[in-house]
């Protein structure tokens, strides 16, 4: 029974993430993509969610939260039906945006609560590894770009609030020009959210294998999902409230110093891994 | 041979002048094949503009050009016009030209359309094969001191009208142009002026919004644009872009709270507010809001003061290009006196080398391809280095016009009939 509800639980995580693609795709095109039938995934994610609730409440017999896997799981469950709920009565679609990767994270942390056995082979565990780096660093370049963007916008948006329009910084040619400064951070820092989130998933899924229900209490990956968090929450306001040009620019900024911070806290998990 | 520019400008000449000696394109073909015509001139390339009529001309040593003008365009009243000619000749020819091309020489300094009026001048001479080698390569060599001018300084960077002013700084919020949204609020004669700027830079609609209908159908017709009713301006006002200010009104129009409301409602999209009323017709605090950009006539007027100073800068720059540029030019139009002496002595050398190459072949015999090849890159390198040193020295002395260079070197290997 218990295996069964885990089984469940996976094989939600699988249509949830139909959601998180539908957020991915969305936050690249900056348009509502498939929305509709990600949203359909969602409700069968959440039905096959329930079920393996209820399974394992029978198997451990007692009511699903008595772990942090068990809770997060059902906090997942519950944030899902809220929104399942929220889009039915008021149709409040944009709210997927931050939904759909949130309860997707949840339950994949919750489905991480069960051991598995070890790595068929070194070299998959090595691969697994260069992919999370590959992505990280695919994440950190853009966030580089989008600071860099962010910083020239404000410069830019100062020069032209204070009327001292005379080429750039330091005597440098004139700077781009503020919507091409915003559209370049914008799609930066949304392409670095992609990454940030496929880099995430694989190196919970690769803590998890490598030590069991361990990792969770790895301060690192705890710091990363932590940023991967905020970096969700902003991404969501500046979809959703319209967020652009100098607020959009100091939030950027925010999200990139928190990703300094964080690779800070890698540097040691790093180089603990290889060195084995 | 010399070079010499002559002709009359906005500088020179009223332009009741500069009319009565402009050359339409349809006179153009007439008129250079009169000038090729003329005696002492074997060059010719006329540039004619609303600012300047001038003759840029390859001339026989002893020929005056000063009178070419007046009789190639059989103006009367020769006197009233010499008072109005300038003529160049030699490095000054060069400095004006380059001047001319890099556009130092304009009424707008930095203006870019000369350089392509100099270039249609001069793809017209050639098709009617006026220029020759003495001018195209001077020619040549004023568009890449333009090229260089624009490139180095920052000559023709920045607006100096009010107008384009506004149009620049538009640029430098949105970028490209292409399909944002114009309200003229009031239908001033600057707020057209701008507008028909904008439209040029690509903006996609003009509207119009007028206490006076009738004007505002006036001016939404000249621009192919809508008429936005007044009573509507606060719904109208969040889809523009744009908005050129220039109502006669005695209080803000636009206030700070609407903006708020306004910006809001475009979800943070910027806004440009250009306001050329006075009393103005924006309140100033709407500046205060992010994504707004308020400026007023005095702000725009800044604006063009700063980019005339930094273009008198940028001139001062460009004047420093332009002078070593006639330098390296005046060199090498001097150095050219040396050409005839170094082809006769490169064919002396050459004769020598292929008179010693086949007596030495007779001596020995059939040789083999090797060998062959190694005997011609044996004297042929021995022929250059010995003539290295004298070419160089006789660059030299053209150059600096040493006569006495020249004529040791001619005596040394006995060029003397050979030029």
């Amino acid at each position: 029974m218990l295996e069964l509800s885990i089984f469940w639980l996976r094989l939600a995580v699988v249509f949830y993430a139909a959601g998180l693609c539908s957020s991915l795709v969305t936050i690249v095109r900056r348009e509502q993509s498939f929305f509709a039938p990600a949203l359909h995934a969602f409700r069968v994610g959440l039905i096959l969610h329930f079920v393996s609730l209820v399974d394992r409440a029978f198997a451990v017999r007692h009511f699903p939260a008595d772990n942090f896997f068990e809770t997060i799981s059902l906090c997942g469950f519950l944030l899902g039906l809220l929104f399942v709920f929220a889009q039915f009565r008021y149709s409040f679609s944009s709210l997927g945006l931050f939904l759909f990767p949130l309860v997707f994270g949840m339950a994949l942390v919750g489905a991480l609560g069960t051991p598995v056995g070890g790595w068929a082979s070194v070299r998959i565990r090595s691969a697994w590894l260069i992919v999370h780096v590959m992505l990280v660093i695919a994440g950190y370049a853009s966030l580089l770009i989008a600071g860099g963007a962010s910083i020239f916008y404000l410069v830019q948006e100062r020069q032209l609030k204070a009327k001292k329009l005379v080429g750039g910084p330091f005597g440098a040619p004139s700077l781009p020009a503020l919507m091409t400064l915003d559209s370049l951070l914008a799609r930066t820092m949304n392409l670095g959210f992609v990454f940030t989130t496929l880099g995430v998933i694989v190196i919970v899924i690769w803590a998890f294998i490598e030590s069991g229900t361990r990792w969770i209490s790895d301060p690192t990956i705890l710091i990363s999902m932590l940023t991967w968090f905020v970096y969700l929450a902003l991404i969501y306001l500046r979809t959703v409230a319209g967020w652009r040009g100098r607020r959009a620019a100091w939030v950027t900024l925010s999200v990139l110093t928190l990703f300094a911070l964080t690779w800070a806290a890698h540097i040691g998990i790093l180089g603990t891994v290889f060195a084995r | 041979m010399k070079f010499a520019i002559t002709g009359l400008n906005h500088k020179s000449a009223p332009v009741e002048v500069r009319e009565r000696a402009a050359v339409s394109d349809a006179a153009l073909p007439e008129r250079l094949r009169a000038l090729r015509a003329m005696p002492g001139v074997h060059e010719g390339l006329i540039l004619s503009t609303c600012n300047r009529v001038e003759l840029a001309l390859a001339l026989e040593d002893s020929r005056d050009p000063s009178d070419i003008t007046p009789c190639l365009f059989g103006i009367d009243g020769h006197r009233d016009l010499a008072s109005h000619l300038y003529t160049h000749t030699g490095s000054d020819a060069v400095r004006h030209l380059f001047r001319v091309a890099s556009s130092l020489d304009s009424l707008v300094v930095g203006e870019p359309q000369i350089l392509g009026q100099l270039k249609d001048a001069y793809s017209r001479a050639k098709e009617l094969q006026a220029l020759g080698p003495f001018l195209e390569p001077i020619l040549m060599r004023a568009f890449s001191v333009a090229k260089r001018v624009r490139s180095e300084t920052d000559i023709g960077e920045s607006a100096v009208s009010v107008s384009y002013a506004a149009v620049e700084l538009a640029r430098e919020i949105f970028g490209d142009l292409k399909g944002k949204k114009v309200l003229l609020l009031g239908a001033g004669k600057m707020s057209a002026l701008t507008a028909k700027h904008l439209r040029r830079s690509g903006t996609a609609e003009i509207y119009v919004a007028n206490r006076t209908p009738g004007r505002a159908f006036e001016l939404a017709n000249e621009f192919g644009g809508s008429v936005v009713e007044w009573a509507t301006l606060e719904q109208s006002l969040p889809a523009m872009d744009i908005v050129i200010a220039s109502t006669g009104a005695n209080s803000y129009v636009v206030s700070e709270p609407l903006m708020r409301q306004v910006i809001a409602a475009r979800r943070q999209r910027p806004m440009f507010l250009i306001d050329i009323a006075v009393p103005r017709n924006i309140e100033p605090a709407v500046n205060t809001i992010d994504n707004v950009f308020l400026y007023d006539i005095d702000d725009l007027q800044q604006v063009v003061d700063r980019n005339l100073v930094a273009r008198q800068s940028a001139a001062r720059d460009a004047q420093r290009i332009v002078e070593e540029e006639v330098e390296k030019l005046d060199l090498r139009l001097k150095s050219r006196g040396a050409a005839p002496w170094i082809v006769a002595l490169q064919a002396q050398l050459e004769e020598h080398r292929a008179f010693e190459v086949e007596r030495q072949r007779a001596k020995l015999g059939p040789l083999t391809a090797q060998q062959e090849e190694a005997l011609e890159a044996l004297t042929r390198g021995l022929v250059n280095k010995i003539a290295h040193g004298a070419i160089s020295e006789l660059r030299r002395g053209a150059a600096a016009e040493d006569d006495a260079v020249i004529e040791q070197i001619k005596r040394i290997f006995k060029l003397g009939g050979k030029a």
